[in-house]
């Protein structure tokens, strides 16, 4: 960008009589913030562009008359700053009692009572008198689902509808204007959108509130339990919030989830997913003894990645010791994608984080379907759409319509040929002039009519893309699982690795599931499992489950302590929400002769030569400062090595499908058979396809079918889905059990389809 | 100015109550003393004060009304807490007093209320809907104080006796003459909503896309930001709105949903597709109005898209405009369609009404001597740039690059068509370009845009100011030289305008290969039957009276440069807008009529919402107006890439909260 004022980096300005320095930019309120000056807000939320609804935070600046909005002026060089005096507080002090007009006064019975931000600033306001009043309305209360609105409580400050149209980027909530009547309106049936209640989270009254939650405790009664979201790659913060079941059962409960809303995010599953615990287990010392006996025996230890960093580690000290081969199917292919691509791009992790991404003005995404893959980075792909107007190039075999409002263009590509479409995005991505002689050969002498003929992106295609580049800067290129288990996968990530090192992308890499990318660095893992097999939270001949269904229980991951490493890199703490009452991992170890008494012991033996610090459990940091800085753990060391670096080879044949073919993917709010058990998220698995699809496959709407993928039986009902285009259909795992853990092929794959009669018989 | 019992319009204090007729004092402004022809106005309230026209009038039912007024018309804001509950507050309060119910302290809360609106409201509405209640509650003191002892209704209360008539404007809505509701796609802008965005824009202008890119935005002259630093880029926050949509693939935004075709046998002809008569068709469109639109050329859009060239107005763009309007129902257009004087009158015998939107594409002379049309060499501005972009565009014709390739070209003019023959013929491979021109730079500049006198300079265009084309040379006919004079300014000893003056014994002469005059351009008047004998203009332009658009003969209407002349895109969307009103109505009753949001414009306009004097309070100064990125010279000269690349997401949104919504209420009380 060429800048046409040239300003400094930072601007200095007197607050309160302290000078503070602040980035060029940064709002009046940033700079109080980031110095510990205090300056009251209703509407202000840090994650999102000032809203300025409350008029709150207004602020005195000398020379300048009037009062001066804080959380959108910017600090200017020089300005003295005064937050506070009589003036100020009557205004702020009018303010509150506008707010405070018909609000009900039924705070004995409201949600929010004790956490709310009306009841906060009315009484640091001594409104102790009404002064104002106006005509009552009426005003219903509204069922969303997951999420109740009583418009009476709402103080319109907005925060609800802009993180849904700037953080999570589905537009689904919008003010109706109105005057002394506005309210917030949901634009479309909530069931459509993503479900993730951040609206409610960031709610600062009891306006927005969990149905489910509704009444069943205050909020000063509830312990938090920080804690991190074991769900998916990202390891979103998060707190359990708990306490006794009932006047007669102690047992505690998690009542709900809640975040620092302030700066982080949570999509639906981590908000709504949350009792998954493993409740009945019980210390049966005999079924310790035979699992300690199958441990002895066991050829494979097979295990499923959602699972610690530490119990990951604790496995393989097992392996090392009975001499077992360790097999996570989730995470193997990923392994050895992430190995190609470290040997291909000499560092240990791709550059891009979340931060980036949002901050991305053009994003290309490849072998993922973004919106349920991981609502993270799709909600981080909106905030770039809207706050950066991203152009963002979405290639998948299988067009999403949920991402309209930030796909600018969608390249659909035939399922199987990821290696030739990375091809020709490296073709068309890398900077042929920064890219050394032998890569550049490779690139030219891509048989480019071949590749875009049998992948079906045409060269007018990527002919666009590469317009899209043009004068634009900042560039995300996200992949995602469908090319971990591809047959070429190794040579899929040296593409991807050449255009990070030989483009201005940088990369983002989706990991499959949970902790992939943990057990990926901590073990060494083999290609399938052979002979005797103990399945930790996978099947095997001796099952240890969390589901509470195998020969020896285990905790769930809200009952564990230990770290968990996210898709930034990051290397997050999670704390057990609820006592487990059965037999651990670290038990059997022990009885197999390891040294340790609990598994947090590991923390700080995690494998150094992967970037762990060794850093014991209780000495990691979880909290985010007041301005937003991430705390949490520690983040990887990054490793670059300069050498040599392996290159692509060109594609041979690429693959390609006839017939039938199923994509395997859960819904949005399903990750795995914990979020499928838990109360709110309860639903039955479809398999969903296009009208497209119907047809070739003879299929009706509401069809029981059989059929077989991956292994894995399947009877279940076929639903069109009106938002789908395309011959391919989608096909979730989350309702198969431990089965779902143990699946470690190619996400495409072509399947027989049999009918079975209709939905209702 | 105008005849006032009592006014506090801006800070003036008149106050002729009880004064001898001889003494009363006038207000200096154009205030709305007669709401229509033939009605009086009784009152005028509004953001900098209120006016008085009558004695007998009820000030506390006024004030009231103002706050009902700000109640109903919170649509338009109700985003903040003050002016949300204070407005209600506000009403409830007056009107508890005016019913004959309120007391003193009630007047107390009634201040305290209004002060808390003023200092904290988001937009100027909150902030100074209170002001003119305040100045009836201390001038017309008396009145509230009755109410209040007497516990008695105010003499109008309850009455309809009176009409209120109000509407919403800003300094900058005014200022365009399309209306466009500009605070409301800033801000659809400002909160990342940017459907809502686009809907705001096409309430009043489809051409989003266009004017989005090549308004000359009069609007930014009247920007209140100004007062304090710089004025917001409205013009470029318009794009976004536009590209979201386009971006994303998304169906089209309606300003409200079409209705669909009435089929009740009345029908509209449009003559032109220009900014003018699509505009026209779109708003005829939306009511479900047959509309056929005739285009003598090939291609729709007018000289948008036969004038403006590609590099800054890209045909993929402008098309989406126009298929915007061409997308309805009750629309259907008819290219190389030429309307002539025997064709207009089997229109206006087959037409309910007729729409001249023809514009003006005549290239007007430079006045030199010997110029000749068929000299070779010598080449109108409109014709020159119809072959550039038909080709550059759309592929018809040929390349311009074949004649002016490697040629001296010489274009005389000052104004955006100049300015694109320049550029364009930079684009083409000319050799050597210059511009002539009378009078100076700052006029240039004045008469175009700094980046636009800016770029061409960048790109090589040589200007040479304050000369004039005396004689043309030819040789056989064929352009070989011009024998030019140089003029100076020189001030007039009265003080009066500076005066241009020849230089004597200062020609000066240029050899050149292309003489392209781009001084002006006139309508084609052959096109009008001339047994109509139809009113103009003394400049030769259809006659209207500016209000309803319609020419002197009863059901043929007129709108854009036909009209006006050669002006600007936004001022013939604008003339279209209102003419597609009126003939909304004149179709089924034969009159010609206004809409009151209509009347309360045009009083609004003369009036003059912007004040350039005044003080802003309550921002903070000094925060630079975002500039977008443009093309380098080594990246656009031999191209026709798009030279704006619009503002990056990040730019957008900080100008767009430099915007300090400057919305007013104003109303008559008729």
């Amino acid at each position: 960008m060429s800048e046409v004022k040239k300003m400094s980096e930072t601007v200095t300005l007197t607050i309160d009589g302290k000078t503070v320095t602040t980035r060029q930019g940064n709002t009046i309120l940033q700079a109080a913030r980031e110095n510990g000056i205090y300056i009251p807000t209703m509407c202000y939320l840090s994650k999102v562009e000032p809203i300025g609804s409350c008029r709150m935070c207004v602020v005195e600046v000398e020379g300048v008359e009037g009062m001066i909005l804080s959380c959108q002026e910017k600090a200017v060089e020089g300005a003295v700053i005064r937050t506070s005096g009589e003036d100020l507080f009557r205004e702020r002090q009018n303010i509150m009692k506008l707010y405070d007009v018909n609000h009900p006064l039924e705070c004995g019975v409201c949600d929010k009572s004790g956490e709310c931000d009306l009841q906060n600033k009315t009484l640091e306001f001594a409104v102790d008198q009404q002064t104002f009043a106006a005509k009552d309305q009426h005003r219903p209360v509204k069922n969303w689902g997951f999420i109740s609105y009583d418009p009476a409580l709402c103080i319109m400050c907005e925060k609800c509808v802009r993180t849904c149209t700037e953080i999570i980027g589905d537009d689904a909530l919008a003010i109706e204007t109105g005057g002394y009547k506005s309210t917030i309106v949901n634009t479309r049936d909530l069931s459509d959108c993503a479900q993730c209640g951040e609206c409610m989270a960031v709610c600062p009254v009891g306006a927005l509130v969990s149905t489910d939650f509704k009444y069943t405790s205050n909020a000063w009664e509830l312990e938090k339990i920080p804690a991190s979201c074991t769900h998916c790659s990202a390891g979103c913060q998060l707190y359990y919030e708990v306490k006794h079941t009932s006047i007669d059962n102690t047992e505690p409960k998690i009542y709900r989830v809640t975040n620092e809303f302030e700066f982080s995010t949570l999509c639906g599953a981590g908000r709504f997913g949350y009792d998954f615990e493993n409740r009945e287990a019980k210390r049966d010392p005999e079924k310790l003894e035979a699992a300690v006996e199958a441990f002895r025996k066991a050829e494979t230890i097979r295990f499923a990645s959602t699972i610690s960093n530490e119990e990951a580690l604790l496995l393989r000290r097992i392996a090392e010791k009975t001499g077992a081969k360790l097999v996570c199917d989730e995470a193997r292919g990923f392994q050895r994608f992430m190995r190609a691509y470290r040997e291909a791009s000499g560092r240990n992790l791709p550059t891009a984080d979340l931060e980036w991404i949002r901050r991305s003005r053009v994003i290309v995404t490849l072998g993922t379907r973004l919106y349920d893959d991981a609502p993270m980075v799709k909600f981080a792909v909106a905030t770039a759409s809207r706050r950066e107007k991203a152009q963002v190039v979405y290639c998948h075999p299988i067009e999403d319509s949920r991402l309209q409002n930030q796909v600018t263009q969608f390249v659909k590509y035939e399922a199987g040929s990821e290696e030739g479409v990375a091809a020709l995005l490296a073709a068309t991505l890398i900077d042929k002039a920064k890219a050394p002689l032998e890569l550049d050969t490779l690139l030219n002498g891509l048989d480019i009519g071949y590749l875009s003929a049998e992948s079906n992106v045409s060269e007018e295609e990527l002919d666009r893309l590469k317009l899209t580049l043009w004068k634009r800067q900042r560039f995300t290129l996200i992949v995602g699982e469908d090319l971990y288990n591809h047959p070429h996968a190794e040579n899929i990530a040296r593409f991807l690795a050449a255009i990070e090192n030989y483009s201005d992308f940088k990369l983002f890499i989706i990991p499959p599931a949970s902790n992939t990318l943990g057990v990926s660095l901590i073990c060494d893992l083999a290609d399938e499992a052979k002979g005797y097999t103990v399945g930790v939270n996978t099947p095997g001949e001796f099952v240890l489950s969390a589901l509470g269904d195998g020969d020896l229980d285990l905790p769930a991951m809200n009952q564990q302590e230990g770290t968990l490493v996210n898709y930034e890199g990051r290397v997050v703490p999670t704390h057990p929400a609820l006592p487990y009452g059965g037999w651990e991992l670290a038990d059997i170890a022990r009885e197999l002769g390891l040294e340790l008494e609990h598994v947090i012991d590991l923390t700080p033996q995690l494998p150094k030569e992967e970037g762990f610090r060794a850093v014991a459990f209780d000495d990691l940091p979880d909290y985010f400062d007041a301005v937003g800085g991430e705390h949490r753990g520690y983040l990887l060391e990054r490793q670059e090595r300069g050498e040599a670096l392996r290159l692509p080879e060109e594609p041979e044949e690429l693959e390609s499908y006839d017939g039938t073919v199923l994509y395997r993917c859960n819904p949005g709010k399903q990750f795995s058979p914990f979020t499928a058990k838990t109360h709110q998220l309860k639903e039955e698995a479809f398999l969903l396809g296009s009208a497209q699809f119907a047809m070739a496959a003879r299929l009706e709407d509401g069809d029981r079918i059989r059929f077989v993928q991956d292994g894995i039986e399947y009877e279940r009902v076929f639903r069109i889905d009106t938002a789908m285009k395309g011959t391919v259909a989608v096909n979730p795992t989350f309702d198969r059990g431990l089965r779902s853990f143990a699946i470690s092929s190619y996400r495409f794959s072509p399947v027989k389809i049999e009918k079975a009669g209709k939905a209702d018989e | 100015m105008a005849k006032v019992v009592f006014s506090t319009w801006r800070g003036e204090r008149i106050d002729n109550r009880g004064k001898a007729p001889e003494a009363w004092e006038e207000s200096a402004f154009k205030l709305p003393e007669n709401y229509d022809e033939g009605t009086p106005s009784k009152a005028f309230i509004g953001w900098d004060g209120v006016a008085i026209f009558r004695e007998d009038v009820d000030a506390v039912r006024l004030a009231t009304e103002y706050a009902a007024t700000y109640q109903e018309y919170s649509e338009a804001c109700g985003r903040c807490a003050p002016g949300r509950w204070g407005g209600r507050i506000l009403y409830d309060l007056l009107d508890k007093i005016a019913r004959g119910e309120g007391s003193f302290e009630d007047v107390e809360h009634l201040r305290e209320v209004s002060q808390t609106m003023m200092l904290t409201s988001k937009c100027e509405i909150g902030r100074t809907v209170p002001k003119p209640i305040l100045d009836l509650m201390e001038h017309y003191k008396e009145q509230f104080d009755a109410c209040i002892a007497e516990q008695k209704p105010s003499i109008h209360y309850g009455r309809e006796d009176l009409n209120y008539i109000a509407k919403v404007t800003a300094p900058c809505i005014d200022m365009c003459p399309s209306h466009v509701d500009i605070p409301a796609y800033i801000e659809g802008v400002r909160d990342m909503v940017f459907t809502e965005s686009l809907e705001a824009t096409r309430q009043t202008m489809p051409l989003a896309h266009t004017c989005g890119r090549v308004c000359p935005h009069p609007c930014e002259d009247a920007c209140r930001r100004a007062n304090l630093d710089e004025p917001i880029s409205i013009m470029e926050l318009k794009r976004l709105g536009a590209d979201y949509e386009t971006d994303h693939h998304l169906g089209f935004l309606h300003p409200k949903d079409p209705k669909p075709l009435r089929n009740d046998g009345k029908k509209v002809a449009i003559v032109g597709a220009g900014p003018a008569g699509l505009t026209a068709a779109y708003y005829l469109g939306l009511e479900g109005i047959k509309v056929d639109i005739f285009e003598e050329l090939p291609v729709l859009g007018g000289e948008v898209a036969v004038g403006v060239p590609e590099y800054r107005m890209p045909i993929e763009r402008y098309n989406k405009d126009i298929e915007l309007v061409t997308s309805l129902e009750a629309v259907d257009v008819y290219t190389n369609h030429r309307v002539d004087a025997e064709r207009l009158k089997e229109l206006d015998a087959e037409y309910d009404a007729v729409l001249l939107a023809f514009g003006t594409r005549l290239s007007k002379k430079v006045r030199a001597e010997n110029e000749r049309e068929d000299m070779e060499g010598y080449w109108g501005a409109i014709a020159m740039l119809d072959k550039v972009n038909l080709w550059n565009k759309y592929g018809i014709g040929e390349p311009a690059s074949k004649e002016l390739k490697d040629t001296t070209v010489v274009c005389v003019g000052g104004g955006f068509t100049s300015m694109d023959v320049v550029r364009c013929s930079v684009r083409e491979g000319a050799k050597k370009v210059i511009m002539l021109y009378r009078r100076d730079e700052k006029t240039i500049i004045r008469n175009t845009t700094y980046e636009e006198y800016h770029e061409a300079v960048e790109e090589g265009v040589e200007f040479i100011f304050h000369a004039a084309i005396e004689r043309i040379v030819d040789e056989n006919n064929k352009l070989k030289k011009l024998i030019c004079n140089r003029y100076e300014l020189v001030p007039d000893p009265d003080g009066g305008r500076p005066k241009l003056e020849k230089i004597e014994g200062a020609d000066f002469e240029i050899e050149c290969d292309w003489l392209i005059p781009a001084v002006s351009q006139a309508a084609d008047l052959s096109i009008l039957p001339e047994e109509w004998d139809l009113k103009l203009t003394s400049w030769n332009t259809l006659l209207t009276n500016g209000r309803d658009y319609m020419t002197s003969r009863p059901g043929l209407f007129a709108a854009g440069d036909c009209e006006y002349g050669p002006m600007t895109i936004v001022n013939a969307v604008g003339q279209a807008k209102r003419a597609a009103s009126v003939i909304s109505r004149y179709i089924y009753d034969g009159k010609v009529s206004l809409t009151d949001e209509e009347i309360m414009e045009d009083h609004l306009n003369k009036l003059k919402v912007y004040d350039k004097n005044e003080k802003v309070t309550g921002w903070m100064p000094g925060i630079p107006r975002q500039v977008s990125e443009k093309l380098t010279v080594e990246e656009r000269k031999t191209n026709n890439k798009e030279v704006n690349l619009g503002f990056t997401g990040e730019q957008a949104i900080a100008e767009a909260e430099r915007c300090m919504r400057c919305y007013y209420i104003s109303m008559v009380a008729v």
